[in-house]
C-alpha cells in the first residue's frame, strides 16, 4: 500500500519545479496578454486590445515572417546534419575520436559566448575570417551587416554549436538499432544505401521524432544571438518573435504587447510540434 | 554531557555578545551603477563609507550596452532595490513620469550646477535626477596618419574648425579599408547621442517642442541631409568601418593606430594618455556642416533615486555627498567627464586652462544641445538607433527616417496624458 505514493514523493520535486518554472509563466503570459500595464505599473484588462495591435503592425508580421523562414531552413538543417554526423561517428576509426570532440565543443559554449565570439570572427572589418577570405583573393562578406546575410550567418553559428547536441541522440538512437539486423540484411545482398533507408531511417523514427520537436521548440525561443549580434537589423532581416516580445517589455515598456507575442510564440510551437507528433506517429501506425 | 551542553550554551551566549548591536548597525545602500572601471568607481564610494561611518554603500556594475534593461527590470519590480541607480541624464523624465526617480527639488542647490546639466534631469520644471557628469565631444586625430599623408591635422582653434565636408575628404585620402585603416571612427556610431548632431548643425529639430512627435522633425529634410551623409561615410566613401558600434571597441580602434580621425568623448582622453602612451594625438573641436552651424553633443550620467528607498536620509546625504564639490574634483580626476558644477571649473587651473579643455568649455558654453526633453527617450532613442544602424548598410535615409519617425509616434501616444 505504502509504495502507491512513493514515486509520486519522488516526482514531487521534479513536478512542483516544472510547475512553478513553466506552467506558472506560461499562465502568467496568457493571462497578461489580455491586460495593458500603466506608466505607473497599474494593470488593467485590455481585452484583446494587444493582439489586435498586433495584427496590424506591419513590424510583428515580418517578425512572424522571419521567425518561420528560420525555423523552417534551421530544424531539418539541424536534424540532418545531426543524423550524418551521428552515422560518421557511430563506428570506431580513425580520427573519430578528434571528430567528436571538434563537434562536442561547441556544446561547452555558452551561446552568449558563441554570438560573441562568432560576432567578432565575422566581423566584415576587423574579423579573421575575411581576413581568411581575402587571403585566397576572394571578397570580404558583410555577414551579419547584411539583409541578406544577416539570417544565413545566425542559421550558421547556431547549427555550429547545437548540432552536436543533437547528435548525442542520434547516436544514441543508432546504438539501440540491434546488429543483427544489419548483419541479416547484409547477408541477404542489402547494400548500404538499402540498409540505411530500410533499416535504419524507420529505425531511427523516434530519434527523428524527438530531435525534430525537441530542436523546434528550442529555435522559436531563440533570443541571444539576435539580442548580443544584429539587434533583429539590419532592417528587421533578423527579428525573431522572441526577440520582439523582449523589445516589447524592455524598449518600448509595453507588457502586455510583450506577453500577447510570448503567447503567440506558445500557439506556433504548439501548433507545429503537435503537426510534427502526428506526422511521427502515422509513420509509427504505418 | 552536562558540562558540554553547558559550555556550548556559554559560548554561544559569548558568541552573540560579540556581533554589533541593532542600535550601531548601519544602514546599507545598493546601486546599480554604469560598469565605469571599478578603479574609477570605488574610490568615491569608499570615501563617502569613510565620511559617512553610519552608512554603507555599496554598488553593482552593469556594462553600459545592458545597464537600461537591468533598471527597467530592477525598477519595474517597484521594490526598495536599489536605492540608488546611475540615470542616463535624458532618461530623467521617463523615470519620473513612471514613478520610477524621486523629485529631488529639495536634495539639490540647482544654483550650483549648470544650467544645461539641471535641465537635462528636469522635466516640466522638477529636477528627477542629480548632475554627476556631464559631456562633450572632441575630434581626435592621430598625427602619424597626418605625416605619412602629408597633409595638416584640424587646428584646436574653435573659430577655425572643420568641416565635415573637410573631415570626409581628408578621411577618404587617408582611409585603407583593405589594411583595416579608417580615415574616422565615431564612438558611438549608431547613438543618437552622438548623431543627432548632424542633423541639428543643418539647422534640423529632433523632436516637437512638447516631446511627444517626431514625424516632420526627425524626417524632416535637414536630417536627412545630415544623416545621408553620415551614410555615406561608410557606403560610398568608406572612410569609415561599419558596423563598428561598440563604445567599449571604437576608442580601442583608433588607440591602437586603425584610424586617422575619432570622434569621441572627453573620457577618452585618460584613455589615450595611459592606455596608449606610444599614441601621436591631438585634439580638435567638433566639425560641422559648412552651411549649418557648429552643433555638439551634451548631457551624460546623473544619478536617480528609487522613490521606494527605505533609506531616504542616507540616500539624501549621498546624493549630496557625491555632486559636492571635493568630490567632484575626485571624480574628475578619476574619469575626466566635463563637470557639472560651475565651482568645479575655478579649481584645477592647470587642467582646465589647456587648449583641451579651452575648446570643451567652448563647446558646452556655446554649442551643446541637449538631447529632446521627452518621456519617451527610451523608446525615441531605440528605434532611431536601429535606423541609425540600418542605414550604414545603404538603404533610401528618407523612407527610412520617414518609417521610424510614424513607429516611434505611435510609441509616444502612451504619453500623451502625462
Amino acid at each position: 500500500m505504502r509504495a502507491k505514493w512513493v514515486p509520486f514523493a519522488f516526482l514531487a520535486p521534479a513536478l512542483l519545479g516544472l510547475f512553478l518554472f513553466r506552467a506558472v509563466p506560461i499562465l502568467l503570459a496568457l493571462g497578461g496578454g489580455f491586460t495593458g500595464t500603466g506608466l505607473t505599473g497599474e494593470t488593467s484588462f485590455q481585452g484583446f486590445d494587444n493582439y489586435t495591435s498586433l495584427a496590424s503592425d506591419p513590424e510583428f508580421w515580418n517578425s512572424v515572417r522571419v521567425t518561420l523562414v528560420f525555423n523552417l531552413i534551421i530544424n531539418p538543417l539541424q536534424v540532418v546534419l545531426a543524423f550524418l554526423l551521428a552515422l560518421l561517428m557511430a563506428k570506431p576509426g580513425r580520427g573519430v575520436g578528434a571528430l567528436r570532440t571538434a563537434v562536442l565543443l561547441p556544446i561547452t559554449v555558452s551561446i552568449a559566448l558563441t554570438s560573441v565570439m562568432w560576432n567578432l570572427l565575422l566581423d566584415p572589418a576587423v574579423g579573421p575570417v575575411n581576413g581568411l577570405l581575402r587571403s585566397f583573393g576572394l571578397a570580404a562578406q558583410p555577414f551579419f551587416h547584411s539583409q541578406g546575410q544577416a539570417l544565413p550567418s545566425l542559421i550558421a553559428i547556431c547549427t555550429w554549436r547545437g548540432v552536436g547536441y543533437w547528435m548525442f541522440f542520434m547516436l544514441g538512437g543508432l546504438s539501440a538499432i540491434p546488429p543483427e539486423v544489419n548483419e541479416a540484411a547484409s547477408i541477404d545482398g542489402a547494400g548500404p544505401w538499402r540498409r540505411l533507408w530500410h533499416i535504419t531511417l524507420p529505425l531511427m523514427r523516434r530519434s527523428f521524432g524527438f530531435v525534430l520537436i525537441a530542436d523546434t521548440a528550442a529555435n522559436f525561443l531563440l533570443f541571444a544571438p539576435v539580442y548580443i549580434i544584429t539587434a533583429g537589423g539590419p532592417d528587421g532581416s533578423t527579428s525573431l518573435l522572441m526577440f520582439e516580445a523582449y523589445r516589447a517589455a524592455f524598449t518600448l515598456l509595453d507588457n502586455g504587447r510583450s506577453l500577447a507575442i510570448s503567447t503567440v510564440i506558445l500557439l506556433i510551437v504548439a501548433a507545429v510540434a503537435t503537426l510534427e507528433l502526428r506526422f511521427f506517429r502515422a509513420d509509427d501506425v504505418a | 554531557m552536562q558540562a558540554t551542553r553547558r559550555t556550548a550554551l556559554a559560548g554561544l551566549g559569548l558568541g552573540l555578545a560579540g556581533l554589533p548591536t541593532r542600535a550601531r548597525s548601519t544602514t546599507v545602500l545598493k546601486a546599480t551603477w554604469e560598469g565605469w572601471p571599478d578603479s574609477q568607481v570605488k574610490p568615491l564610494f569608499d570615501a563617502f563609507n569613510k565620511a559617512y561611518p553610519d552608512a554603507t554603500a555599496s554598488y553593482e556594475l552593469i556594462p553600459f550596452s545592458d545597464l537600461f534593461q537591468t533598471l527597467e527590470v530592477r525598477l519595474g519590480a517597484r521594490t526598495p532595490d536599489p536605492d540608488l541607480y546611475s540615470c542616463d541624464s535624458p532618461l530623467s523624465a521617463s523615470y519620473g513620469v513612471r514613478n520610477q526617480a524621486m523629485i529631488l527639488d529639495d536634495v539639490l542647490d540647482r544654483a550650483q550646477f549648470s544650467k544645461a546639466a539641471v535641465d537635462a534631469g528636469s522635466f516640466r520644471g522638477k529636477l528627477y535626477s542629480a548632475p554627476f557628469a556631464n559631456s562633450s565631444q572632441l575630434l581626435f586625430y592621430n598625427r602619424a596618419f597626418f605625416k605619412q599623408a602629408g597633409l595638416t591635422p584640424p587646428t584646436a582653434d574653435v573659430a577655425q574648425r572643420w568641416t565635415w565636408e573637410q573631415v570626409a575628404e581628408v578621411g577618404r585620402k587617408m582611409a585603407d579599408p583593405a589594411q583595416n585603416r579608417w580615415g574616422l571612427i565615431i564612438e558611438q556610431a549608431e547613438r543618437p547621442y552622438q548623431l543627432l548632431p548632424l542633423g541639428q548643425s543643418l539647422g534640423g529639430v529632433a523632436l516637437s517642442a512638447d516631446g511627444l512627435k517626431s514625424s516632420g522633425f526627425i524626417d524632416s529634410p535637414a536630417f536627412v541631409e545630415g544623416f545621408t551623409f553620415l551614410q555615406r561615410l561608410y557606403t560610398d566613401w568608406k572612410v569609415s568601418p561599419p558596423g563598428v558600434f561598440d563604445p567599449n571597441v571604437t576608442p580601442d580602434l583608433f588607440g591602437s593606430g586603425r584610424a586617422a580621425m575619432f570622434l569621441g568623448g572627453t573620457f577618452n582622453l585618460g584613455l589615450f594618455s595611459n592606455k596608449y602612451p606610444e599614441l601621436d594625438w591631438g585634439v580638435a573641436p567638433h566639425p560641422y556642416f559648412a552651411r549649418g552651424k557648429p552643433v555638439t553633443p551634451t548631457g551624460s550620467w546623473h544619478i536617480g533615486v528609487n522613490p521606494r528607498t527605505r533609506n531616504k536620509d542616507a540616500v539624501t546625504e549621498f546624493i549630496r555627498f557625491m555632486t559636492g564639490p571635493e568630490l567632484q574634483v575626485e571624480w574628475f580626476k578619476l574619469r575626466p567627464y566635463v563637470p557639472v558644477r560651475r565651482d568645479v571649473w575655478d579649481k584645477l587651473p592647470e587642467v582646465f586652462g589647456t587648449p583641451t579643455w579651452k575648446i570643451i568649455r567652448y563647446e558646452v558654453e556655446n554649442t551643446a544641445v541637449a538631447r529632446p526633453s521627452t518621456p519617451g527617450w527610451r523608446e525615441y532613442e531605440d528605434l532611431l538607433r536601429q535606423t541609425l544602424r540600418d542605414m550604414q548598410t545603404g538603404g533610401d535615409v528618407k523612407a527610412m527616417l520617414t518609417d521610424t519617425a510614424a513607429k516611434i509616434d505611435r510609441q509616444l501616444l502612451k504619453y500623451n496624458k502625462v
